[in-house]
């Protein structure tokens, strides 16, 4: 597993793929991101802001705060696309249940950090506060997308945190979480008619 | 021990990681304090003077056979696979090949002696593709359980990295086999914390 990062193209547009190259240099310069990752630049405004506070954090109270984040923003991007209307009976109850094992991931993860006296991060309420969602739950393909794209920012962000998390329990509840969201791969990958496990080490990266 | 004996009996499954003298993360902290530095280094001390055994090594090599197990199941049991689910088959065993290939190099930059497949493995009789799948879901759960109680005994953050790809594969792998034994997408996914034990 390489340390280099790799944007392919995606539907982002320059500024933001170089905001991102911008951000994950500096971090990686300040020793602050461990593993390699190769991203779709199409997740990349999604999820940057939170990937990123994974990787900028320092203690555990820190990751445990942008896991949070992370998980409060997949339990809205997957309630929103079972409402949404675009998807069939079997994949809108995928999304409910998927959505209810986020929330227990978020549950979980705030119980953690207030045993370290931390607080949660507000979780969203709008739309317009999970960048791409809008457009991506206008189509059933375009929802899977997305939430392909979501998972994997998940994995890559459990990922880089196994590396830093110091609280023994902490990281076998990053790797447990971790592993379900590398499930939720398996069933959204079949849903886009996409190899279901394409990799032996499940990093978050797409090669 | 045969494997089937060893699926059933949670408390082996647990003992089969915890080596003697392998501390959890609080306790690898000073440990790796005293040896320089954090970074994958550990190990110097066995190479400079053969007195100080990195533990990862005997963690890496419990995971190594494992490992082995997984490859001689899914060789042994391609041969009542059929269409899509053998391809599954055949590629899952790639993937186990790969971990293990992997651990054997990690244990050999440790400066360790990586484990070697056992000549035979004592399997339970397999009569269908149904028992086979059934085998396989157990050996990755068992893995699963195996690898979520090392992680925090690993004491390089790369390895832990490392292991946590591994068992986020072996749950996908889990995932396929339950729906290849007719599991619906729920059914494929039914706990949010995958810790292996069911």
């Amino acid at each position: 597993m390489s340390d280099r990062t790799i944007i392919r193209d995606g539907d982002v547009d320059t500024p933001v793929v170089a905001e991102y190259e911008a951000t994950r240099r500096d971090l990686m310069r300040r020793g602050l991101v461990v593993g390699g990752t190769v991203l779709a630049a199409s997740s990349i405004p999604t999820l940057l802001n939170v990937r990123n506070a994974f990787a900028q954090g320092e203690t555990d109270a820190q990751i445990l705060e942008a896991a949070i984040g992370l998980e409060q923003t997949a339990v809205f991007a997957y309630t929103a696309a079972a409402a949404s209307g675009k998807l069939d009976r079997g994949s809108t109850a995928a999304a409910k249940h998927f959505a209810k094992q986020e929330q227990e991931h978020a549950d979980g993860l705030t119980t953690a950090l207030q045993a370290l006296n931390g607080t949660p991060p507000p979780k969203p309420t709008r739309p317009d506060q999970v960048k791409g969602l809008a457009q991506a739950a206008t189509s059933a393909a375009g929802i899977v997308k997305f939430a392909i794209e979501l998972e994997t920012m998940a994995v890559a962000a459990y990922y880089d945190a196994q590396q830093k998390l110091r609280d023994a329990k902490l990281l076998q509840t990053g790797a447990s979480i971790m592993a379900n969201e590398g499930q939720h791969l398996v069933v959204l990958r079949t849903v886009a008619k996409q190899n279901p496990v394409p990799y032996a080490f499940e990093t978050g990266e797409t090669r | 021990m045969d494997v089937d004996s060893f699926l059933r009996d949670p408390v082996s499954r647990r003992l089969f990681f915890r080596g003697s003298g392998v501390a959890l993360a609080g306790g690898s902290t000073v440990l790796l304090a005293a040896c320089g530095d954090d970074d994958g280094d550990a190990a110097d001390g066995a190479a400079a003077g053969g007195e100080f055994r990195n533990p990862d090594v005997e963690i890496l090599n419990s995971a190594l056979d494992l490992e082995f197990t997984a490859v001689a199941a899914y060789r042994a049991g391609a041969v009542l696979l059929k269409g899509s689910v053998l391809a599954v088959g055949r590629r899952f065993l790639e993937q186990e090949q790969e971990h293990a290939d992997a651990l054997s190099q990690a244990i050999r930059d440790l400066h360790g002696t990586p484990s070697r497949p056992k000549p035979t493995y004592d399997f339970p009789q397999l009569n269908s593709q149904t028992d086979v799948l059934r085998f396989a879901n157990d050996l990755e759960n068992t893995a699963v359980a195996a690898y979520i109680d090392a992680i925090p005994k690993l004491t390089t953050p790369k390895l832990r990295g490392t292991a946590a790809a591994i068992v986020t594969n072996e749950a996908e792998h889990i995932s396929v086999l339950l729906g290849a034994l007719g599991e619906d997408p729920i059914g494929q996914t039914p706990d949010a914390f995958v810790v292996g034990e069911k």
